[in-house]
């Protein structure tokens, strides 16, 4: 995992992060009490994939762990996330990050997963990108609803930070602002 | 037409900075070509056969007289002196340096012009009819719509990495010069019975390898919501169109999968959520868009008859500038003035669509001269000047004449659409330009050309379908097998109204068989036709057999196993 991750919050500058959430794969599960195997380095904070999170979140372990603020979810490029919007809305009280991960940088499923999540199921915290994530998709990410990238770890973070300040006008609107319209 | 604000004159030229950046981390080697490929292509860069290719927008067909100049510039300052206007109302530059296209991109800017979103899986060049706002038979002027779905369309986030590559045509006339059903959305403009502007949706057309025309999935959706229910509509497509095969990616296999009435549940379902935001148009984004498309300074003038047009004519000239006025010259919508068409179709000597940069400059002056300064690009690759008063019809042919671009077989069988196929394009299975060659050469004579009337003649070098073969009475595909090219031809296809996808005769000829086929459907067509009947509708008469039999009467090869599997196949 990225050491850093690349933070943008809604109102204020992009800016280089510590990582603490570990993104699980769903996979080497050995049961309760849920401690992954890869949750190596003193980390507790974990994003759990949204299919394991359907199956697993009526676990005693699951519910304590979460209620410490210590488990978010990631959806999958192919998990439809209208289809729970239930679970999603009950998450809300108990997720501190949710992340959409991208299997590939050309895959741009996530991008309306991340607008969803900002529309229609008005989520205010951390929407994080991860998987493979390039510098040239950041843009992107920050307007549809991203503000949170884990890059892939071969990316010049340097690099990334520029990214976000190319344009100083849009001609579509976005999760971050209204497109630009000249003075009246 | 329309003028860039301060926004978009910003944003162009900060779109160029970004695509400079990204090239030099690819030079620098930072940026792999894998991951550069799909930024480059949103910049219109593809790799071709022997160089870059760079394609440039020419949104809905608007081209001023100072834009042409400079592609002419580009053509040859970066190029080898020409270009090639293309089906979609781009232009393609076949031999640049990657290292340039920054500069190309600035020299563009300059004059409002770019090439974002000429390719790639994002929402592409916006297309139109050519005759937009001059046509006789308008209803709507398409152009502020086009140009304010231009703008929102324009680097829009959410959709930069659709499945696959996703085109809009918009029309507003009664006879569709669009092509509308072959687009992955098709937008008719109409006015309700209010008198309000509202748009009939149809989606999941679309050429390649699975020809499919596009379904009616909403009615008279008021201009100002498109943003939002193109947002609902494309949004399902970045869901759930298929992403596991690049041929079954386009939004038509998603749309044929669930069904149109389906697919328009869907899109009905998000936008119930969407349609009130403020992403939707206002009145004043309109007003700002369509002051630029009010009608030029038209002078009061009287309609004058072919006869008196004529009449001032040599003698010995007649004949020839009436042809011209029959094919080129298009009725208008104002007294006293007509559409040109300058052919860039000559019989064999360039390609079909190229114009070299003396003709570009040649033609942005006649612009200039006749018509507003202003020109368009078709679908056939043909360009127009649209407001030329008919007194100086004669003139204008004149100097047309000296630029090679008056032939007068504007709709007749050599005005060939092909697209630049194996000799440029590293996709292609087969050449397309020698096979418009070898046929342009063989049919050399107008007055038989005249006689035969109008019909579509389209080359694709490859199922990719640049070339709209699927929707030309005559349609010749290249294919590709055991290494050699071979040539499938298809009969019955239709672009407009009446638009349909033709249908493959059978196994596939060779190269130099082409001309001798075509010509056994033509001769078969001559035979049939009765009265003045055209060839689309002599076909949908007597059908395709008689077409067939003439076609392989004298065919080198023998049926082979492999020749019907792939005719099985591609009827699919």
């Amino acid at each position: 995992m990225n050491q850093q991750i690349i933070s943008f919050p809604k109102d204020s500058g992009p800016s280089l992060v510590a990582n603490e959430w570990q993104v699980w794969n769903g996979e080497q599960d050995e049961g309760a009490p849920f401690i992954s195997n890869e949750l190596a380095h003193g980390l507790n904070k974990v994003l759990v994939p949204f299919h394991w999170w359907i199956t697993h979140h009526k676990n005693a372990d699951i519910i304590e762990r979460a209620n410490k603020g210590e488990i978010g979810v990631w959806f999958a490029s192919d998990d439809d996330i209208l289809k729970h919007a239930d679970m999603i809305e009950a998450g809300k009280a108990l997720w501190p990050v949710v992340a959409a991960h991208f299997p590939i940088f050309r895959d741009g499923r996530s991008f309306s997963t991340a607008a969803l999540l900002r529309q229609r199921f008005h989520w205010q915290k951390e929407v994080r990108a991860i998987g493979d994530v390039l510098i040239d998709q950041l843009l992107q990410g920050a307007r549809v609803g991203f503000d949170a990238f884990e890059l892939r770890p071969d990316q010049d973070l340097q690099v990334g930070l520029k990214q976000f300040n190319l344009f100083s006008v849009t001609t579509q609107n976005s999760w971050r602002g209204k497109r630009s319209l000249l003075e009246a | 037409m329309y003028k860039y604000d301060a926004i978009d004159q910003t944003l162009v030229d900060q779109r160029v900075a970004q695509f400079r950046d990204q090239v030099s981390r690819r030079i620098n080697g930072t940026l792999a070509e894998e991951e550069f490929r799909p930024l480059r292509l949103q910049n219109g860069l593809y790799h071709q056969r022997h160089a870059y290719m760079l394609r440039v927008a020419i949104p809905y067909g608007l081209l001023s007289a100072k834009q042409l100049r400079t592609l002419a510039l580009i053509a040859d300052k970066y190029d080898r002196g020409y270009g090639h206007f293309t089906t979609r109302q781009n232009i393609q530059f076949n031999w640049i340096e990657l290292e340039q296209t920054p500069d190309i991109l600035a020299e563009l800017a300059k004059v409002e012009m770019h090439a974002i979103q000429t390719s790639g899986n994002c929402i592409r060049n916006i297309t139109s009819d050519a005759f937009a706002g001059v046509a006789g038979d308008e209803y709507i002027d398409p152009r502020p719509v086009c140009e304010l779905l231009r703008q929102w369309s324009t680097l829009h986030p959410e959709f930069a990495h659709l499945p696959r590559k996703f085109k809009f045509a918009i029309n507003g006339a009664k006879v569709d010069r669009t092509v509308l059903l072959c687009h992955d959305v098709g937008i008719e403009l109409k006015k309700n019975t209010k008198g309000e502007l509202v748009a009939d949706i149809y989606a999941g057309g679309g050429m390649g390898r699975t020809p499919i025309l596009g379904s009616l999935i909403k009615q008279d959706v008021p201009w100002q919501v498109l943003p939002s229910y193109l947002t609902a509509l494309l949004r399902v497509y970045n869901r759930f169109g298929r992403r596991d095969n690049l041929y079954k990616a386009r939004i038509k296999i998603l749309v044929k999968a669930l069904g149109p009435e389906e697919f328009a549940r869907q899109v009905e379902g998000e936008w119930a959520h969407i349609q009130n935001t403020d992403d939707n148009f206002t009145q004043a984004e309109w007003d700002r868009v369509a002051k630029h498309f009010t009608k030029p300074a038209y002078k009061t003038l009287s309609a004058l008859t072919t006869e008196q047009l004529i009449a001032s004519t040599p003698e010995s000239e007649k004949a020839a500038f009436a042809r011209w006025l029959e094919r080129n010259v298009k009725s208008h919508q104002v007294a006293g003035y007509a559409s040109v068409i300058l052919s860039l179709k000559p019989h064999g000597t360039v390609a079909p669509g190229d114009a070299t940069v003396a003709q570009m400059n040649a033609i942005a002056d006649l612009s200039d001269q006749y018509s507003f300064g202003e020109l368009r690009v078709t679908h056939e690759q043909n360009l127009v000047l649209a407001d030329v008063e008919q007194s100086k019809l004669l003139e204008l042919w004149q100097a047309a004449k000296q630029q090679h671009v008056a032939l007068p077989n504007i709709g007749l069988l050599t005005d060939i659409i092909a697209c630049p196929g194996g000799d440029f394009c590293s996709l292609a299975n087969a050449k397309s330009l020698p096979i418009a060659k070898a046929i342009q050469e063989r049919f050399d004579n107008l007055d038989y050309l005249f006689d035969l009337g109008d019909i579509s003649l389209n080359i694709s070098g490859c199922i990719n379908s640049c070339g709209h073969h699927h929707v030309g009475n005559i349609g010749v595909l290249g294919v590709d097998k055991d290494g050699e090219e071979w040539y499938q031809i298809t009969l019955g296809g239709e672009q407009g109204n009446d638009a349909a996808i033709g249908k493959v005769i059978g196994p596939s000829f060779y190269a130099d068989e082409i001309p001798d086929v075509v010509t056994n459907i033509i001769n078969t067509y001559v035979e049939h036709r009765a009265d003045d009947e055209s060839f689309i509708d002599a076909y949908r008469r007597i059908g395709v057999t008689p077409f067939k039999e003439a076609s392989y009467k004298n065919a080198k090869k023998k049926v082979k196993a492999e020749d019907l599997n792939e005719n099985a196949a591609s009827q699919s």
